[in-house]
């Protein structure tokens, strides 16, 4: 009897430790996307010539929208990603790409983005294209932006939808993260589904 | 003792498994799929006023894509966001707010003024109910076309060869929902339904039971 009751306890709590492993907090911090179909496939230019975002397939990209002289969310979210990399084992780093996406090509050319991007991690690319390039890839990717004429001393400033976003291995559009999402948050989600 | 570990871990991962297929089976929460991101844009709307993606983000939208000089049929896709958004109190909203949106793939003729009036003849509700278009024609077939996922191609007497459809986007600018017009069920009935599901889980879907919505999207616990 004393060994059934025993038993009947055990049971309950590896079924209490089933149903908090069942419903516990998802590992991903973004929004999951479960998309039917692979992302848009872009052509962009980088220092490095034209880099397409089907050249990646294999590895993870992240895709960023921003500008050189963003004054705060853009090397915020950069700084974060850097920092994200750079708390992950070689190898898993090696697995993802970050694309910066300039809004700004009056500006930004593909020099000053190599440049720009690498101070926040070596291995970030930079790339931009003509306004109409811009345009498709901006829609079609969800991200609004408009340029602010005479709103700052360095001439103007660019508003933008500032999410990152995580392409997996195949093409697809997987994770969205909203802005201000931490260095912590990329790089747990980001080693949850390399191990996928 | 070892008999027992081994029985309790055998139960363990019944239970796993029973709670996995109960979820699935009996899917005490429905959701509707993330399918993509809705695409930007920046257009203007019948009373020249601009309206872009961001402006009603945080806001479910329901959009359609039609021309105003389509001949009668067409009126169909009209009637039917009319009714949805007369018969809106079934779905239970809360505090969502929700939005149509109808994009004219016709800027040549619908200009902001032509798509006035076209609202005033079906008596829209324009305060929640916007038509916009956007001059850049090549940019409106990358938004409809390619973000969208509604075809449409102009034919040579200026008419357009085009398939109705509808498209669901939630409040963080993700597409929910894609229903192609039938004539043969009720389309405003389904689109309905889907509102009243992704209401439930923009004002259910935070703190601790963010969890169980989460599980419903991993066990592919879809609304039909």
């Amino acid at each position: 009897m004393k060994t059934k009751i025993l038993l009947s306890i055990l049971v309950i709590i590896l079924g209490l430790a089933a149903g908090y492993y069942f419903f516990r907090q998802p590992a991903l911090h973004g929004t999951i996307i479960q998309s039917p179909e692979p992302s848009f496939d872009f052509t962009l230019t980088s220092v490095n010539g034209d880099v397409s975002l089907s050249d990646f397939r294999g590895r993870y990209v992240l895709i960023y929208f921003g500008y050189i002289f963003c004054p705060d969310i853009c090397p915020a979210t950069l700084a974060n990603v850097g920092q994200a990399l750079r708390s992950m084992s070689d190898s898993q780093a090696e697995d993802i790409q970050l694309l910066m996406i300039s809004l700004d090509p009056e500006r930004d050319t593909p020099e000053k983005l190599a440049e720009y991007v690498a101070h926040f991690h070596p291995s970030f690319i930079g790339i931009t294209g003509s306004q109409e390039q811009l345009a498709a890839v901006t829609s079609l990717y969800g991200i609004f932006y408009e340029k602010h004429v005479g709103s700052a001393a360095s001439g103007y400033l660019i508003d933008h939808t500032a999410t990152l976003l995580v392409i997996d291995r195949e093409g697809y559009l997987k994770l969205v993260f909203p802005f201000g999402v931490t260095s912590k948050d990329i790089a747990d989600d980001l080693k949850y589904m390399l191990k996928q | 003792m070892n008999k027992y570990l081994l029985n309790g871990v055998y139960s363990l991962l019944a239970l796993i498994v029973i709670s996995a297929f109960a979820f699935k089976i009996f899917q005490p929460i429905q959701v509707l799929p993330r399918i993509r991101l809705s695409p930007a844009f920046d257009m203007l709307d019948q009373d020249w006023m601009r309206l872009t993606n961001e402006d009603v983000r945080g806001q479910m939208v329901l959009y359609t894509f039609t021309y105003t000089h389509c001949p009668s049929p067409c009126h169909d896709i009209d009637k039917t966001m009319q009714e949805i958004q007369s018969r809106l109190s079934e779905a239970d909203l809360g505090e969502t707010k929700m939005s149509f949106i109808t994009i004219s793939f016709d800027p040549q003729i619908d200009s902001p003024l032509v798509l006035r009036a076209h609202a005033e003849s079906i008596d829209a509700d324009t305060d929640q109910w916007k038509f916009v278009t956007s001059p850049n024609e090549t940019l409106l077939k990358t938004i409809i076309g390619s973000g969208f996922h509604a075809y449409y191609e102009k034919n040579p007497d200026n008419s357009f060869t085009f398939d109705p459809s509808f498209v669901l986007v939630d409040g963080w600018g993700i597409i929910r929902g894609e229903y192609k017009y039938q004539t043969e069920v009720s389309t405003a009935d389904r689109i309905l339904r889907h509102i009243s599901v992704l209401a439930d889980e923009v004002q259910n879907s935070s703190g601790p039971q963010k969890v169980a919505y989460e599980a419903a999207h991993l066990f592919l616990c879809y609304a039909p």
